[in-house]
């Protein structure tokens, strides 16, 4: 995210939790609740599920503040990493029955308010949904299905019905566009 | 595998898509390779800026209130122990011993309440297989004293059959020449309240003789034993009805079994 001038950054931010400092944890959680909390229902398409990890990941970062290393990446990108690592765990231990329950009972997202969406630099959002979209459909599919459903290269392969060293360097191909159409936008995103 | 082999592997795994091999071996190889590791952190930046495309949504105030409470309770009990040790014990040697009075009989009652259970459970076991031995044991008599009686000379064994107020039942009796009788029912419905079977002996040119009154468990089975009639012993026919309790001195219709 695009921290303001005037406010704490969030490496600051996490260095004070790792102090155990529990206005800075509560600071960073009301930055990142709503990205995160978007993420974890796309991942498990309940919100009860959801907000159960989404609690789990923030005690996560407050006994693990002191495991970041910013030389390593962002916040934003650790914050991300932890919440789709422990959504997918939870999705994967879910009974397969569970998962099409869940799936009946299936949410839509609720769109946040105009002050929640700048909030969240709903610009950079934009940039990368472009960047996903443009992609040809072959090579977004396998990054979607990693990204929000668990599934490894063999399962997809088996999903989408396409040899496993096809999804591969299809894989690989769909991320590395990413990558760059991200960084040719780089002056304006943030995180 | 080469290390250019491993490079290629590393965008499936900031995807954490790699089957479980390949993936093992990336990670033997990351904990090595510090290019590798370099590359899989901005590998890693890219695939967490898919998480924006989720579209945001906003959690119940209750999460962060949870979230909040749990990490104040952490940080309590995290903090208890450390102030403890400086406080001066303000207990004589009597309050200890009562201290520990009370967690001992905390523990012999948990002990205790656990032993009772075990001995409650396991006399039930006892009285369950009790009374299934008790079953088991009626079954061999039943079948003994049927084989007796079978195996004599000059011993009869007769069918009956359900009538249409009983299809489903079925009987077979079997007499020796003394006329000591043996009934084994099977498929008779439960008697109402205040009624129970009854066996009769119909000879031809008399009224029913009546036999014993018997009743049959949760399954229609029942066994039973009676004498013959001296007049029925040659020839005759058998019949059950359901009539009162203790027994009707003529056979109320209809009839349930007849042979």
């Amino acid at each position: 995210m695009q921290p303001e001038q005037a406010q704490i950054s969030d490496v600051e931010l996490l260095a004070a939790i790792a102090r155990k400092d529990e206005t800075a944890l509560a600071e960073l959680y009301d930055r990142y609740r709503v990205i995160l909390f978007g993420l974890l229902i796309r991942i498990l398409t309940s919100r009860e599920e959801a907000e159960d990890v989404l609690q789990e990941v923030f005690l996560q970062v407050w006994r693990r503040a002191g495991d970041f290393d910013e030389k390593r990446g962002r916040p934003f990108t650790w914050l991300v990493t932890l919440a789709r690592s422990r959504g997918i765990d939870r999705l994967r231990s879910l009974a397969a029955k569970e998962r099409v329950a869940l799936a009946g009972a299936r949410e839509p997202s609720e769109e946040v308010s105009d002050a929640v969406s700048d909030a969240l630099a709903s610009e950079q959002r934009a940039l990368v949904t472009k960047a996903l979209a443009q992609l040809p459909e072959e090579q977004q599919s396998p990054l979607i299905l990693a990204y929000f459903d668990g599934l490894t290269q063999s399962e997809i392969a088996a999903k989408l019905g396409a040899p496993l060293g096809t999804v591969k360097t299809r894989m690989r191909a769909g991320l590395m566009k990413l990558r760059e159409a991200l960084s040719n936008q780089s002056a304006s995103f943030g995180f | 595998m080469s290390h250019e082999d491993y490079k290629e592997m590393i965008p499936a795994h900031a995807l954490s898509a790699l089957d479980w091999t390949d993936d093992r071996a990336l990670n033997e190889h990351l904990a090595q390779c510090v290019e590798c590791r370099q590359e899989l952190n901005e590998w890693q930046q890219t695939a967490a800026a898919v998480a924006l495309t989720a579209s945001p949504a906003e959690p119940s105030p209750l999460v962060r209130e949870r979230i909040l409470s749990q990490i104040r309770s952490e940080r309590d009990e995290s903090i208890t122990p450390k102030i403890v040790p400086f406080k001066p014990s303000q207990k004589n040697i009597w309050s200890s011993f009562g201290s520990l009075g009370a967690v001992a009989a905390a523990v012999l009652f948990v002990f205790l309440l656990g032993y009772v259970f075990l001995l409650w459970r396991e006399n039930r076991a006892i009285k369950q297989e009790l009374q299934t031995m008790r079953e088991a044991n009626q079954q061999i008599q039943d079948d003994l004293k049927w084989a007796l009686i079978l195996q004599k000379r000059g011993s009869k064994l007769m069918e009956l059959n359900g009538t249409t107020a009983a299809p489903g039942a079925s009987a077979k009796l079997a007499y020796d020449q003394s006329g000591h009788a043996m009934v084994m029912m099977s498929g008779l419905p439960t008697p109402p309240a205040g009624k129970e079977y009854q066996l009769w002996f119909i000879v031809a040119d008399k009224p029913p003789l009546r036999g014993k009154t018997f009743s049959t468990d949760s399954h229609g089975k029942g066994m039973m034993e009676d004498q013959l009639p001296d007049v029925a012993l040659k020839s005759a026919a058998f019949a059950v009805t359901l009539e009162p309790q203790g027994g009707s001195a003529s056979p109320t219709m209809p009839m349930y079994l007849r042979s």
